[in-house]
């Protein structure tokens, strides 16, 4: 009896990545897996509501931060990657010069560097250049840490996104875009309404997968200043002294959040690819 | 025929490289309402002269002139291109839009015309090319006849004044080339200014005026169809001939 149900248990999950028609109608198995890392988090807040609701309690702002550098940044990131992308298979060899270049230079420097070079570095170069030229504006330059934050992520990540835009759209046939302009349409109109609807629904997948990464990447900006869901943790253990509560919960915490948005993506996916 | 040519190809030379040299100096002239056939063995370059005419292909020396635009003029690339059809080997129907929507979205975008009257204008060819009832399709949903008649009726849609087909039943199954030949003779009867690269002697009967062999970049033979395929003129069309037919 056992090896039958492993066996289903097995083909099911490994069907999941293969959609087929109705099946988003099933419930996914992976909820399973959210509500688990869910009820962990309730279990461990009902059980010990000391030290546990306490930290929740205290990092509560940090999540709806951590939320909205992510969210923002996805968004930055789409729209700077599909111009990214357009850029990199530009026929104008100036724009695919520059926009190479930036992939390149971007690629190769940490995140956390460029994230420290935005908060720290970038404020100064304009306070001095303030100084320089007595612009009075430039001189108080203050650098808002959520927001430099969030064009840190969002000019790493776009160079990422670049490729994927690029290699979602290179992916097909070169007579789409042929047939598209050989009916009259500009490139411009081509690929608005004939390479990039497809394309989209290729790299789809690999958007989503950006976009998580980019939430796991967001506890970053805990270190220029930005009080995201890891700094109010770091926060909380250097006045509590509970690191393994702490950092239990943080994270269980971005577990959570990880795991519902991968699911998200999931449900999005399934449906782009009905469509079809 | 003593008007003006409706497609004037001057002396077109076209490299993909400094080895590959496709066209070797083509001179043609296609008159309204012609269907000239070309024929040549494969890599005669067939496909880069018929590219060349609406420009997919860039051309590296002489000129060729649709309707009075030039393919040298960039500016006016896309009005030549509203003017010349084009059917390819693989059909390219656009596979995220419905067989309505392949039809109606160049009319809409690029003729300007209105939602109602571009989905007018595709219910009548959809008809013409003899598939009404696949309106609301999608391509994968057709076969390759059906698509290939879909490709027609999509470049039609324009109103183009010349259409080229490059090989249009050659990835076809064969119970279904017949299907596709019938609508371009029928295209042909109304008058139709056609360039079709094809080995089809069926469709070569029934409805070419002239038939044109390429060779090695270059126009080896041009003649009336009933000449060059039953009085070959040239040793070259004598051989390529003897082994098509
Ligand atoms: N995009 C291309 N890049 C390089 N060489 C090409 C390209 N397209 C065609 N060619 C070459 O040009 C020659 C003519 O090709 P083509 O016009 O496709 O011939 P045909 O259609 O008669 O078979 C061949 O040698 C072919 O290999
Ligand atoms: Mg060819």
């Amino acid at each position: 009896m056992l090896p039958k149900n492993n066996k289903e248990i097995t083909n099911k999950w490994l069907n999941k990545n293969l959609p087929q028609v109705g099946e988003l109608s099933k419930i996914d198995p992976w909820w399973g897996l959210v509500l688990i890392v869910l009820a962990l988090i309730v279990l461990l807040l009902v059980s010990q509501p000391d030290p546990y609701q306490r930290i929740l309690n205290f990092t509560e702002d940090g999540i709806w931060i951590t939320l909205l550098v992510t969210l923002v940044s996805s968004v930055l990131t789409l729209v700077l990657g599909l111009f990214g992308g357009l850029g990199r298979i530009s026929k104008n060899k100036v724009i695919y010069g520059i926009v190479s270049l930036y992939v390149e230079i971007v690629r190769g420097i940490p995140l956390l560097v460029q994230l420290l070079v935005w908060y720290f570095a970038f404020p100064a170069i304009i306070a001095q250049a303030g100084i320089k030229f007595n612009i009075p504006a430039f001189k108080n330059y203050l650098a808002n840490p959520v927001m430099m934050a969030i064009i840190g992520i969002s000019v790493c990540y776009a160079a990422y996104m670049s490729e994927i835009v690029r290699a979602g759209i290179e992916s097909l046939p070169a007579g789409q875009m042929e047939a598209a302009r050989s009916l009259g349409m500009t490139r411009l109109q081509a690929m608005q309404y004939v390479i990039l609807p497809q394309a989209y629904r290729t790299i789809m997948p690999a958007i989503g997968n950006e976009f998580i990464s980019i939430l796991k990447d967001s506890s970053l900006v805990s270190v220029v200043a930005v009080s995201d869901l890891t700094r109010r943790g770091r926060e909380f253990m250097s006045t509590t002294f509970l690191p393994i509560e702490t950092w239990t919960m943080v994270a269980l915490l971005y577990l959570l959040m990880t795991l519902i948005s991968a699911r998200i993506v999931n449900i999005v996916e399934k449906k782009t690819k009905m469509d079809k | 025929m003593d008007e003006q040519p409706i497609i004037q190809i001057k002396d077109v030379h076209k490299y993909f490289s400094d080895s590959i040299h496709a066209l070797r100096g083509v001179t043609l002239d296609i008159y309204k309402g012609e269907v000239i056939m070309i024929i040549g063995p494969s890599g005669s370059g067939k496909s880069t002269l018929l590219r060349s005419i609406n420009n997919l292909e860039e051309i590296d020396y002489g000129d060729i002139i649709v309707d009075g635009f030039s393919v040298k003029n960039h500016k006016d690339i896309n009005k030549l291109r509203m003017e010349v059809g084009m059917v390819f080997q693989q059909f390219n129907l656009f596979p995220h839009l419905s067989v309505l929507n392949n039809i109606m979205l160049a009319q809409k975008i690029v003729r300007k015309r209105s939602e109602k009257d571009a989905l007018k204008n595709a219910m009548i060819l959809l008809d013409k090319v003899g598939i009404p009832d696949k309106a609301n399709a999608f391509p994968a949903q057709l076969s390759g006849g059906q698509q290939q008649r879909v490709a027609i009726a999509r470049a039609l849609a324009m109103n183009p004044k010349i259409m080229l087909f490059d090989e249009p039943t050659s990835a076809l199954d064969p119970e279904m080339i017949q299907e596709v030949l019938e609508v371009m003779i029928q295209l042909a009867r109304e008058g139709m200014t056609m360039a079709v690269v094809s080995h089809e002697m069926g469709f070569a009967r029934a409805a070419a005026d002239r038939c044109i062999l390429m060779d090695a970049g270059k126009i080896v033979e041009d003649a009336p169809k009933d000449e060059l395929f039953t009085n070959p003129k040239e040793e070259r069309t004598k051989l390529f001939l003897s082994k098509i037919l």
